[in-house]
């Protein structure tokens, strides 16, 4: 319960740092995806149901705020989630490659969706471009934040729950507790 | 003791009915979009003031950035170039205008007004878009200040886009450069109409797409396009940009380029609303 809390507030913090601060710290006229780090991170870490639970409201507040068509991004973001909670069988505490390639590659995904949701509906079909373009200077640029919210929600995390309750296969045991 | 079995659901019934309802609302959403108002505002409601005051600190950080790519005393002295330019820039601008306005465009089209007499509300952008694909952003007034929807949104004296949504207190404004974006414009000099679309993979070298311009006409690189006296939600004659390097569709049988626009999309902070929204009823019922 504490996790759905502490993930509810770090959603609502990324989405305001993302849409007020990052469009000023902009690079190659990219901002970084915090929300899809949040998404990956979460599912990741704690199993399918915390990723989709993520992913929904990271969606759900995209939607309402800037779409014109809510359920497009939740969409995204939901199957997002729930991939990488699939990907939470490869989770180990101290390693940081996976993740951060899980967090990669979330990115790279929600740009493909995107564009295919979005951008391809509309007959807009040079691919290569936007993919070079905007999806893999965001993915990288994301990966650069993703280390540092990646370590603060594991440093969190072990404040909620201390060491010794973690066990292997925690995602059965932990989730409801 | 337990105290209760708590019951699990397997997640993959529960991405079932999520994906379900995403299909659901989104048809609901798109086929009634008033319905959807409500849940918007709530968010935005509590969202958007939020934002409102994080928005300073941003504008802090791109300040000190401003100061580590360059010097300080030398920001000051191009902002105050910058400042007279804007200065004559615009009086150029007003001269040109006014002179255009006795040659052309009254005896062309009969307009009486120009923008610059229109109504004028002043607007703070307070966020932006969260990705990388859109160009909208929110501005922090709204319906109780007059906003309408399909209002036009201008930045110095160049066209920033349309009002798309209104919520209480806040707007949301969709820029010319967004990839969804057309807005019919009329060529200065020739007095052409054209498109202006926005266009996401041109947006990295700062420019945007016309297309629709007649083959047979004759335009030089620079000439500047102003909003149409066609179009249905922009009001006639607000400076959009400058086209360069026109050359034929695919067609053959109008003529396409790119367009620079007027306003500085990068570092916009400030924006003017137009209270008047064009009137086109009529217009609207007849293409119904």
């Amino acid at each position: 319960m504490k996790r759905f809390i502490s993930m509810f507030f770090l959603i609502v913090i990324g989405f305001l740092l993302q849409t007020t601060v990052f469009p000023h710290i902009q690079l190659l006229n990219v901002i970084p995806n915090l929300l899809i780090v949040l998404t990956a991170a979460s599912g990741f870490m704690w199993g399918r149901k915390f990723g989709l639970f993520t992913g929904f409201l990271c969606g759900g507040l995209m939607d309402c705020m800037y779409n014109d068509v809510i359920g497009i991004c939740i969409f995204i973001f939901v199957v997002i989630g729930y991939i990488n909670g699939i990907a939470n069988k490869l989770y180990f505490e101290d390693d940081l490659s996976i993740p951060l390639a899980a967090i990669a590659i979330s990115d790279l995904l929600y740009g493909i969706l995107y564009y295919i949701c979005m951008f391809l509906m509309r007959g807009r079909l040079n691919m290569i471009s936007y993919f070079l373009n905007i999806m893999v200077p965001e993915a990288i640029y994301t990966i650069i934040f993703g280390i540092f919210i990646y370590k603060f929600i594991h440093w969190l995390d072990g404040k909620l729950y201390p060491p010794e309750e973690v066990s292997l296969d925690h995602e059965e045991n932990k989730l409801f507790s | 003791m337990r105290k209760k079995t708590k019951i699990t659901i397997d997640p993959k019934y529960i991405l079932v009915i999520i994906l379900l309802f995403c299909v659901l609302i989104g048809i609901i959403s798109y086929r009634f979009e008033d319905k959807m108002t409500p849940i918007r505002s709530v968010v935005e409601n509590v969202i958007a003031p939020m934002q409102k005051g994080i928005n300073t600190v941003g504008k802090r950080i791109a300040e000190q950035r401003k100061y580590f790519t360059t010097l300080q005393t030398e920001v000051k002295k191009n902002e105050q170039l910058q400042e007279q330019l804007n200065e004559l820039t615009i009086e150029n601008k007003q001269l040109r205008q006014n002179q255009y306005e006795l040659d052309n465009f009254r005896k062309l089209y009969q307009v009486d007004e120009q923008y610059a007499n229109l109504p004028k509300v002043a607007a703070r952008i307070i966020s932006s878009d969260p990705d990388n694909w859109s160009n909208t952003f929110i501005i922090d007034k709204g319906a109780e200040d007059g906003i309408k929807k399909n209002m036009n949104v201008m930045a110095g004296e160049g066209l920033v886009g349309i009002v798309i949504r209104v919520n209480n207190s806040y707007a949301k404004v969709r820029s010319i450069i967004d990839d969804d974006s057309e807005v019919y414009g009329t060529i200065l000099d020739s007095s052409e109409n054209c498109i202006v679309s926005g266009d996401l993979e041109l947006m990295k070298n700062g420019v945007i797409s016309v297309s629709g311009i007649d083959k047979n006409a004759e335009i030089e690189d620079g000439a500047e396009v102003v909003t149409s006296q066609l179009s249905y939600k922009y009001l006639p004659g607000i400076p959009i940009g400058y086209i360069r390097d026109l050359e034929k569709d695919t067609s053959n049988v109008t003529q396409k380029g790119y367009l620079t626009p007027i306003v500085d999309f990068s570092s916009i902070n400030m924006v003017f609303v137009i209270t008047e929204v064009k009137a086109s009823n009529e217009l609207e019922e007849i293409l119904k």
